[in-house]
């Protein structure tokens, strides 16, 4: 079976019992790999009586077909299961080099039910798969965790995927790590793992991935390394990271400011990756056959948290101008503390902003937090929620459920910054009108990472063979709508193969790379027919969990014009922009179900 | 009268009209470097024209067509074909969405472009606003 490795290890914790399983061939055809085959393996393992939380639950670790070959930016691994967060379909997925490592162990994937009486922590070496007591490791945080499981094992090479405090502790913000700060972050699923007791898995081998044509695949991902050593958007990450947006972003009004209620404020501007790079950078890192390495290593001479990874874009945004936060050094410490304990960066920043809003309108006070001011603008504050989430210690409890949960409980659901329940990240839609449909139609809730279309409208991701162009920003037709449809299939496709989303070689040499290494023999206009159809088994699936057609929707907050900045006074017009979406994946108008042969 | 495109008097009229500009003044006023834009030759133009603009904390000076480009450094290099310039003059392409994309090929300091993109927008709306003979 080229291009994967063929088996599935199945664990069920509840029993300790360990096997392999063959990979479903047709499956894997027509989903590929990552989040597209895991939401078909998951179709027939979930409905709405699944406690995400509960041992039924299955947690599935997966990488695609391209993941640790020569190809550039394929180092990635998906985790799916129903969130716990959200209720419905919840994936993420993280670069470094734990998804190659697997697959060099012998598996595609590590599918996992059931749950261990006792902490534990599972290793997979040269395809032997083993279980192992996690008492030493439980309570450590993640970077202690890999370190530790690194000298157990005696080879400073095993990858570890594994979570910290808050997923032993079933905070819903909870993500997973590997490969030092690199996280699966969002939807909670680091909480799925802590119910099932499952502290970590390690992975090392010395497999290799069979290839259909490996000559020509050599040829092909040599070819499109060299495309992204010179070419503008590779050397901005290089040089800044993708902190490196944040002027820009301010300019555009896409960098969400005092919980998405500002468009511009002046101050924005300090948190500039380029003054990232010139103060606090020690240097680069990056992903398995990467060389962009936008990752950022840190150090902040004022708190001097050692070996610090980012902050990113989305850090800087959420733990920075979102709670009017305007100094570097204190948003390397925050996201440091959401690393250290294991926390999505985003949700946790969106749910913090929250409380901040709720305080500071008098629906929430400190007779609700067990006496904390929560205002914007004090990141010694933030500092402290971070932990008491991780610990779920005193109000740290309820922010552990996340925003929507906050906004209920203090009866003001729309105030709320989530769609179908997971927190919108640091891209506003009222800056790229397109980013509305990508919101409100994410299998997973607001996910900036299911249809960029702040690089497609910037000029980053051309990809004109599929019909995706750069674009007016601010352009609220219904044909913008389908674009964004198509990019959000497009990436569908991405999450599945699984590539970095910086990486755009464009059609035929994506197209060339694939049947090289599966000997599918896929026509152009094959790869966007895959994307749409990932996107309506996920569709399909959170359909079955509860979803309808009045769940594509954006939160109240973010359809209310902006009065300053680059996105001032746009808002998206959602009929229409859905409409066009609709149309372009085939749905039914009414009733917003995917129709046709879906393949299943 | 319309100005030519490109041409010695253009990149005068813009510098002139750069440091006539107020808010041009303001949002550059950090910006240190000077250009060199290249437009290169496509089916509406035949020849290969390099022109120079300093630009220095919201002022412009020493404007002038170059006659290649041993003639002068510069910190920024621009260069897109005659007809790429064309749309982004004329507000039919965004001169990020250009760069992003690679019709703008630029080299030089992407500190200053990725610190100050204002400035580059604004350059761009002050450059718009010449009345420009394109040459048909």
């Amino acid at each position: 079976m080229n291009g994967y490795l063929g088996k599935i290890l199945r664990v069920d914790l509840s029993h300790s019992r360990l096997w392999d399983e063959t990979l479903n061939e047709d499956y894997a055809r027509y989903y590929v790999g990552g989040s597209g085959l895991a939401a078909r393996y998951l179709y027939d393992m979930l409905d709405a009586s699944t406690d995400p939380l509960g041992p039924e639950s299955p947690l599935f670790f997966l990488t695609g077909p391209l993941v640790g070959t020569s190809m550039t930016s394929a180092g990635r691994y998906s985790v799916c299961a129903r969130s716990p967060l959200t209720g419905i379909w919840g994936e993420a997925n993280s670069g470094g080099f734990f998804g190659p490592e697997l697959r060099y162990a012998g598996y595609d994937g590590v599918l996992i039910t059931g749950k261990a009486k006792q902490p534990v922590w599972l290793s997979i070496i040269n395809g032997q798969a083993a279980l192992h007591g996690a008492g030493n490791l439980w309570g450590n945080d993640i970077y202690a965790t890999q370190t530790l499981l690194c000298e157990t094992l005696g080879d400073p090479k095993v990858r570890v995927a594994c979570i910290g405090l808050a997923g032993e502790n079933l905070v819903k913000l909870a993500g997973i790590a590997n490969d030092h700060g690199r996280f699966a972050a969002r939807t909670g699923l680091g909480a799925v793992m802590g119910s099932k007791n499952l502290k970590a898995i390690a992975a090392r081998g010395t497999g290799k991935v069979p290839l259909y044509a490996p000559e020509e695949y050599k040829a092909v991902t040599n070819q499109i390394l060299a495309l992204y050593k010179e070419d503008f958007p590779s050397q901005s990450y290089r040089a800044y990271g993708t902190a490196g947006y944040v002027n820009l972003s301010h300019m555009l009004g896409d960098l969400p400011i005092h919980y998405y209620q500002m468009g511009e404020y002046a101050l924005a501007d300090n948190l500039s990756g380029v003054d990232l790079a010139d103060k606090f950078l020690t240097h680069n890192t990056a992903c398995h056959k990467c060389v962009i390495a936008c990752g950022r290593e840190t150090q902040s001479p004022t708190y001097k948290d050692p070996k610090v990874d980012g902050p990113e874009y989305e850090t800087v945004g959420a733990l920075g101008s979102l709670l009017m936060i305007f100094d570097l050094e204190a948003v390397i410490h925050a996201g440091h503390l959401c690393n250290l304990y294991g926390l999505d960066i985003i949700s946790m920043g969106v749910t913090i902003g929250l409380a901040c809003e709720l305080f500071e309108r008098g629906l929430l006070t400190s007779a609700d937090t067990g006496g904390l001011e929560i205002r914007y603008g004090d990141p010694d504050m933030v500092f402290h929620l971070i932990e008491m989430t991780a610990r779920r210690e005193g109000f740290g409890t309820v922010l552990a459920e996340g925003n929507a949960t906050l906004a209920d409980r203090a009866g003001v659901p729309e105030l709320s910054a989530t769609v179908n329940r997971l927190e919108v990240p640091m891209h506003d839609p009222r800056a790229y009108l397109g980013m509305a449909v990508t919101y409100a139609l994410s299998p997973r809730g607001a996910c900036h990472m299911q249809g960029d279309m702040y690089t497609l409208d910037l000029g980053q991701s051309n990809i004109e063979e599929v019909g995706l162009e750069p674009g007016d920003r601010h352009d609220n037709t219904f044909e913008k709508g389908r674009t964004a449809a198509r990019l959000q299939a497009w990436r569908n496709l991405y999450n599945s193969l699984i590539l970095c989303q910086f990486e755009n070689p464009g059609v035929q040499p994506l197209l060339t790379v694939i049947n090289a290494a599966t000997g599918w023999g896929l026509e152009a206009e094959d790869l966007m027919t895959l994307g749409k159809r990932i996107v309506n088994i996920k569709r399909l699936l959170n359909i079955k969990l509860g979803l309808t057609k009045d769940n594509d929707r954006l939160p109240d907050l973010l359809v209310k014009p902006l009065r300053e900045g680059g996105a001032a006074g746009y808002v998206p017009d959602i009929p229409t922009l859905l409409a066009g979406a609709y149309a372009e994946f085939g749905w039914d108008p009414e009733s917003g179900h995917p129709l046709g042969d879906l393949h299943l | 009268m319309a100005i030519k495109f490109p041409s010695d008097k253009w990149i005068k009229e813009l510098s002139s009209q750069l440091n006539a500009s107020e808010s041009y003044a303001q949002v550059a006023a950090t910006w240190e470097g000077d250009n060199i834009f290249i437009i290169l030759p496509d089916t509406d133009y035949p020849d290969t024209t390099y022109l120079y603009i300093n630009l220095q904390h919201g002022k412009a000076s020493n404007a002038r067509q170059l006659s290649s480009l041993d003639e002068q450094k510069a910190l920024f290099i621009t260069s897109a074909p005659f007809n790429t310039w064309r749309k982004v003059l004329e507000g039919r392409l965004d001169p990020i969405q250009g760069i992003f994309s690679g019709k703008l090929k630029l080299v030089g300091s992407m500190a200053q472009v990725q610190r100050t993109p204002k400035a580059t927008y604004e350059m761009v709306k002050v450059a718009a606003q010449i009345d420009t003979d394109f040459g048909s």
